[in-house]
């Protein structure tokens, strides 16, 4: 299995609001009006909020009712978080032209490994200059990078970076520059944050100049990743990925098909079955290829390059019904195979929100219970989960019918 | 019985659910419980005995034997008593 291509130095290329900068993109002069996208997961509130809606008093979170009391000129848009994904795909896939380590954060947010690249472009502000012409040309205004030793010092650098410019922290230079920015930059919870300005706590310098131990007793496993962070002492490289081996999947037929409409029906199997194959999981298809062996010996192939990478079924089997209508098969198919020959970076942004939303959700309760079940035991110091299993659940005596076993997840 | 993914099963490491606990029980002329001091509360009398059922099991090793009864308590709560006939002593258990 090949490694993952990793990279301490680090670029971040933050665009802010993202999916209301692709709506602005595609909808002329939305830009200069209030807008408001609504809620993937309830369209009674909103997610985001542009910066003119923002003057008005207009907040992510506010219901719509209250959105048009206070902004009767909001304008409000229907989230549609497949562009705003594919999108995103477009940005990874500009900047693999720049460098082959890219790692997707949220929607927007790019981690760029940059070690090395002096070689080809020159100096840190060269590599940024060519980071930022990747970006599509509506959102070179509103782009903001950031350069630094680790994933958090590039973020923290970008989000201090005015819009369209970069801030670049020089090598050795980091611990400085994290200590007087204030702990908003961390990773925190609202609740967290809170506490942490109820103790007076407004700067990572401030952060860290306490003891680790003290702040991982009072706020746990996130209390001591945040002191990590805040104090420059865990560097975090970007983690590219690599991409899956091909995946195929193929349907022998009991007596060779010649109509259309079965190799469709057949080609739609075989799409859902590939789809559903765990290597696929995170990446959208970019490149297909289909077999057919015919009847008699011949053979018919056919392979597409998707025009923009996808996860949808209906899309993926769009080309190749076109090419069944233009240039069937000279005989009747006695095997078909389906192979996914390329793919692109999903986020995890859209598995929640579309295609891939069960096993995102299955994967993130089992990463949340994990996270949970570490977190009681490093508090609490011994476990306190328990699995329920059944013993003898045809046992006349009730205690012997279920029994606990510590959780280990 | 089926071992739950990622948990290794071991015999000592597994716990008892809805183990019987000891309450202090007192019974009327015909041996039916009066009043009982569950282990999550004080001493309370005991408005009627819904059900009444004994259970004797593995008498090829250790016998048990039970009479169970399920009880209303006073404001309400249905609770399980069962009185270990070897030893005569009272157990509440989850229904």
């Amino acid at each position: 299995m090949s490694r993952r291509p990793t990279s301490s130095l680090a670029a971040c290329v933050w665009i802010p609001l993202f999916p209301l900068r692709c709506e602005e993109a595609r909808h002329e002069g939305l830009a200069g009006f209030p807008t408001a996208l609504l809620a993937p997961d309830t369209t009674r509130k909103l997610w985001q909020v542009s910066s003119q809606a923002r003057h008005t008093g207009v907040k992510p979170g506010m219901t719509v009712s209250q959105a048009i009391g206070i902004c009767p000129t909001l304008r409000l848009i229907e989230p549609d978080p497949v562009h705003y994904d594919e999108q995103f795909a477009i940005l990874l896939s500009a900047l693999t032209e720049v460098s082959p380590v890219i790692e997707a954060g949220e929607l927007g947010l790019v981690y760029v490994g940059v070690d090395g690249l002096q070689g080809i472009y020159g100096s840190a502000e060269k590599i940024v200059q060519a980071l930022r012409q990747a970006v599509r040309p509506s959102d070179r205004q509103t782009v903001r990078l950031g350069w630094g030793v680790g994933k958090f010092t590039a973020w923290v650098a970008a989000s201090r970076a005015r819009p369209s410019e970069a801030v670049v922290v020089p090598l050795g230079h980091e611990r400085d520059f994290l200590a007087s920015q204030p702990i908003a930059v961390l990773p925190l919870d609202a609740d967290l944050h809170r506490r942490l300005r109820r103790l007076g706590i407004r700067t990572l310098g401030m952060l860290a100049t306490l003891p680790e131990a003290a702040i991982t007793a009072q706020f746990g496993t996130s209390g001591k990743r945040i002191w990590q962070l805040a104090a420059g002492r865990v560097i975090e490289p970007v983690q590219g990925r690599v991409e899956p081996e091909s995946i195929a999947a193929a349907l022998e037929f009991f007596s060779p098909v010649g109509e259309r409409e079965l190799i469709v029906h057949a080609l739609e199997q075989l799409i859902a079955r590939a789809l559903k194959h765990p290597r696929r999981i995170g990446w959208r298809v970019h490149a297909l290829r289909v077999r057919a062996e015919l009847e008699g010996g011949g053979s018919w192939l056919t392979a597409h390059l998707l025009k923009e990478p996808t996860a949808d079924a209906g899309r993926i089997i769009a080309p190749l019904k076109i090419r069944l209508e233009q240039s069937p098969p000279t005989g009747a198919v006695a095997r078909l195979v389906l192979e996914f020959t390329g793919f692109a970076p999903g986020t995890t942004e859209l598995q929640l929100f579309a295609r891939d939303a069960q096993a995102a959700a299955r994967a993130g309760q089992q990463r949340a219970l994990r996270s949970a079940a570490r977190e009681i035991r490093l508090r609490v110091k011994r476990a306190a989960l328990y699995h329920i299993i059944e013993v003898q659940p045809w046992s006349r005596l009730p205690e012997r019918r279920y029994a606990l076993i510590d959780f280990e997840p | 019985m089926v071992a739950p993914a990622r948990a290794p099963l071991r015999p000592d490491r597994l716990r008892a659910v809805n183990a019987p606990r000891e309450v202090a029980v007192q019974v009327d002329e015909f041996g039916l419980p009066m009043t009982a001091g569950l282990p999550d509360g004080p001493t309370a009398r005991i408005e009627s005995v819904n059900e009444t059922w004994r259970i004797d099991d593995e008498w090829w090793r250790q016998m048990i034997s039970r009479q169970y009864f399920e009880v209303m308590m006073e404001g309400g709560k249905r609770v399980v008593l069962f009185q270990d006939l070897i030893n005569g002593k009272w157990f509440a258990q989850l229904p």
